[in-house]
């Protein structure tokens, strides 16, 4: 189908904006190493990867653009805090623990590419589309980041000792990537947002702990619980606040304005 | 510059590291169509050939549209010595270049059907004549 059923609009613009919302906060966040990378090369693919991230948000955006009926840009930076749909991971500062960047990346971009894969089978013909072409660049990131997982777990002592630190810090989080926008069943339902056989929370937790034995870390993760309201629904943490206030900084001196 | 980057902080603890670094030098090939030759890009550092490939994906494969990347470590090129290694000879070598045999090749070819033709000319005449 090519237009969306009147009461699934509001659910799919959810959906859509928690995809997008994720990417931007990743790649702003990500952006950050910018320069303060581990080893030249890496700082320069990393930073091409959250160019990758902001890039694909873009592409989520200008696709929500004409059912809200606003720009890819005020979507971006005009939207009062609560109406922000990412997932609170993606708000965390990292502290330039490169640890803690990749662990983050390592949930983030796996849930990513899962979501992905599933929006490339939805009915929204021009959703489908779009995600399937964004699901093979995911693929890439998972590649780049589950190399690093391995590397720093089979590293020495210490790069698997900073590593297992940074996962035993996100794996209470993670998990929350999951939280399902207000009447997310409906979409799913609707063929909007197809699962697949299994349950996409049990193929992510699989293949994550198959990337972390590899590299000699242990890993546990536990579903969400159900009803616990996160970014999903508007919930964010004090991060999101300060993170929006700079991203947007130059957005909010005068909207609308072409720079 | 971002906020957050004004005072990022020391690093905790020290990090060890091999003394003679653990990475070692890919030379880059990349292919801009699919049955084009790989064109040498530049290279880059990293830990082993799947690291250098992540790493030559980033770097050379995103400025233009690429097919195909090639990585190969330098320690592997055997390359000439530019003052010690003479490659161009001094002597005139352009009977090497095809360019010349195709030239001759071509007007021996219009000669001979040329002259098949006037046989052919011939034979219809002589047709006529019986």
């Amino acid at each position: 189908m090519d237009n969306l059923p009147e009461n699934l609009k509001q659910p799919m613009i959810d959906l859509l904006l928690a995809v997008a919302d994720d990417k931007l906060m990743l790649g702003h966040r990500n952006s950050d190493w910018t320069g303060l990378g581990p080893i030249l090369e890496e700082d320069i693919a990393f930073s091409s990867l959250a160019q990758d991230e902001i890039a694909h948000a873009q592409v989520i955006y200008e696709l929500l653009s004409p059912l809200v009926d606003k720009t890819a840009d005020e979507l971006a930076y005009g939207r009062s805090i609560d109406q922000y749909r990412c997932a609170q991971i993606v708000e965390l500062p990292d502290g330039f623990d490169w640890a803690v960047a990749i662990a983050r990346q390592f949930f983030c971009d796996h849930f990513d590419r899962l979501r992905l894969r599933a929006l490339s089978h939805s009915s929204y013909k021009p959703l489908a589309d779009v995600a399937s072409r964004l699901a093979a660049e995911e693929q890439v990131h998972v590649d780049h980041v589950d190399a690093w997982i391995v590397r720093l777990g089979k590293g020495n002592t210490d790069s698997k000792q900073r590593l297992q630190t940074a996962l035993d810090q996100l794996s209470p989080i993670a998990p929350m990537l999951f939280e399902p926008v207000d009447h997310e069943a409906e979409l799913i339902t609707a063929g909007l947002y197809p699962q697949a056989e299994t349950d996409m929370f049990h193929a992510w937790r699989d293949v994550l702990q198959h990337v972390a034995h590899e590299g000699g870390l242990a890993l546990e993760l536990s579903p969400p619980n159900a009803g616990a309201q996160g970014g999903r629904r508007g919930h964010h943490s004090e991060h999101l606040k300060s993170l929006l206030d700079e991203m947007c900084e130059v957005y909010r001196l005068e909207p609308g304005v072409a720079w | 510059m971002s906020k957050i980057r004004e005072h990022p902080p020391d690093a905790n603890g020290e990090m060890t590291s091999p003394k003679e670094g653990d990475l070692e030098a890919f030379a880059v090939f990349v292919q801009l169509q699919r049955g084009d030759p790989h064109i040498y890009a530049g290279c880059v550092d990293a830990a082993d050939a799947k690291m250098a490939l992540q790493f030559a994906r980033e770097h050379y494969g995103q400025d233009q549209p690429c097919v195909n990347i090639w990585v190969v470590p330098k320690q592997a090129i055997a390359a000439t010595e530019y003052d010690k290694d003479l490659i161009w000879r001094y002597t005139d070598q352009t009977y090497r270049l095809a360019r010349g045999y195709a030239k001759g090749v071509r007007e021996k070819w219009e000669k001979i059907r040329a002259k098949n033709d006037l046989d052919d000319y011939e034979k219809e005449d002589l047709k006529e004549m019986f």
